[in-house]
């Protein structure tokens, strides 16, 4: 007979395994809202976020009856606290996501901005970090979690790419004051944009560290790692 | 001196008869500290902490291999006198075991086994003792009545006292704790805290919780044998061997 602590932890592993696939989801519809300017789409990733919310509160019921009821130790404690930190990542990634979908709302609003390049770079950047950062804790895999850091450097250099581009964008437009104003606010809102996936990145390489702990015991969290930039 | 281990085990071997119940024991025990002994039922606990004051001497037919130290000092020399070793290295049990006499008396026995005789020294000691048992307060108007009246968790605090009555260094438990109900379990536990300040404690116990709430240096054993020392919270986190891990979450055999 399984015992019933391997069965409560499984179902605090499901849980978030259910809930990174909502977050993932998220940030995969609001950056298509973003991309095809899609308000409905957008509209939809805004009334998800409530299932992410009750799904953290579900991990966190889950894990403060595990380690009242079950003093777990080692490995399975490391899990416990490993999950309830991911977990709250994840419902600030899934934030992002709903705040992309409302910058995404106001700029359907107006004309398209020219295509900016380095955005669907760096959107490209942060799904491959999400996806890599639940493998990791999928797969028990360190590797993948000091990965993440890697990465993380990408998404920042591409995050402050968009910012350049929108900048000399807004200084450049048009003298005519009413298209000058409408093409700032543009701007800051896809600059917003840019800035909430730079965020979602972070988050996603905080969960890699989170993975570390719970595999290895050991805190990456603020240790320099040099990269070979290959 | 002040730095140098209390008590020490090298590559030692204990047989009853021609069962080897422990193989190959090496452990460094630490002055002023508190150093659990996990580990499942049979796998030699009891054995090990009865070998540290030869009680183990008292079972015909066993035999002991390699050495252990007290103070650097080898306990299964043919010089040494085992009265005076047990009177350093005292034991607690796990059931209380006082004797049907006098809450005074039980004290005061180990203290008139060694030939104290003087009623102002039985007198100061066994007060001392009592204090240092945390049961003082609760038996100094009753000292005189018989210790069968004490409750249970009363009573192992009094069996503490006894054995700290002969100022021992080194205090032995196995499994002090676990006749008692959670508030005189938490005493005792209190209690432990407290001696590692004058003693180095050694304690069997079967509960892991209490193993990490009490001790500084936690010990697994294993079918007669030491898999892991480590500090106690390092190795409840982190253990650095499977074999622990399984054993401390529950995940054994
Ligand atoms: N007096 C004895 N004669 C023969 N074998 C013994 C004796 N005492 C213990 N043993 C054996 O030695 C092994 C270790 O026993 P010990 O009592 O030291 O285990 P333990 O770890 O204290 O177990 P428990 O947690 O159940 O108290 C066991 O296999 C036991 O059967
Ligand atoms: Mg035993």
């Amino acid at each position: 007979m399984e015992r019933h602590f391997i069965k409560t932890l499984d179902d605090l592993k499901m849980t978030l395994l259910n809930m990174a696939a909502l977050t993932q989801r998220a940030i995969e519809k609001a950056t298509q809202a973003y991309l095809n300017r899609d308000e409905g789409l957008a509209q939809a990733v805004i009334e998800g976020d409530r299932e992410v919310n009750n799904l953290e509160l579900k991990v966190d019921q889950i894990a403060l009856k595990l380690l009242a009821l079950e003093q777990p130790m080692a490995r399975d404690l490391r899990f416990i606290l490993g999950t309830t930190k991911i977990s709250n990542e994840l419902e600030r990634i899934a934030d992002q996501a709903v705040n992309i979908a409302e910058r995404t709302l106001f700029l359907c609003q107006h004309p398209p901005l020219d295509h900016i390049p380095a955005m669907d770079r760096l959107i490209e950047v942060v799904k491959s970090m999400l996806d890599t950062a639940i493998t990791s804790f999928v797969e028990e895999n360190t590797q993948k979690a000091i990965k993440l850091r890697q990465m993380d450097d990408i998404a920042d250099k591409y995050t402050l790419e968009v910012l350049q581009v929108l900048i000399a964008n807004m200084v450049q437009s048009t003298p005519a004051t009413e298209k000058r104003i409408v093409n700032a606010r543009r701007s800051v809102q896809t600059i917003i944009i840019s800035r909430c996936l730079e965020r979602a990145g972070d988050l996603a390489t905080n969960i890699g560290e989170h993975v570390a702990f719970i595999v290895e015991a050991i805190n990456i969290k603020h240790q320099k790692v040099d990269f070979d930039q290959s | 001196m002040e730095n140098a281990p209390k008590l020490t085990a090298r590559q030692l071997n204990f047989y009853y008869g021609k069962f080897k119940a422990l193989e190959e024991i090496s452990i460094t025990i630490n002055r002023n500290q508190v150093t659990a002994l996990i580990g499942p039922s049979g796998c030699g606990k009891s054995t090990f902490l009865r070998c540290l004051n030869r009680m183990n001497d008292l079972i015909p037919g066993t035999r002991v291999e390699g050495d252990i130290r007290l103070d650097g000092e080898d306990i299964y020399d043919s010089n040494i006198d085992v009265v005076s070793l047990r009177r350093r290295v005292g034991m607690v049990f796990q059931k209380p075991n006082p004797f049907p006499k006098t809450i005074f008396e039980n004290v005061a026995y180990g203290l008139r086994v060694n030939g104290i005789k003087d009623k102002k020294i039985l007198k100061d000691r066994v007060e001392k003792a009592l204090k240092q048992s945390a049961l003082w307060d609760e038996v100094k108007n009753r000292i005189n009545e018989s210790a069968l009246g004490l409750s249970g968790g009363q009573q192992q605090r009094l069996c503490i006292a006894r054995a700290l009555a002969v100022e021992p260094d080194v205090l032995l438990m196995d499994e002090p704790a676990s006749a008692l109900d959670p508030i005189a379990t938490q005493k005792i536990e209190d209690l432990i805290h407290e001696l590692k300040n004058n003693f180095t404690i050694i304690i069997v116990t079967h509960s892991m919780q209490q193993a990490a709430r009490v001790s500084d240096i936690t010990a697994f054993f294993y079918m007669g044998k030491l898999i892991e020392t480590g500090d106690t919270e390092t190795l409840f986190t982190r253990p650095a061997l499977k074999q622990t891990e399984d054993y401390i979450t529950g995940r054994f055999g």
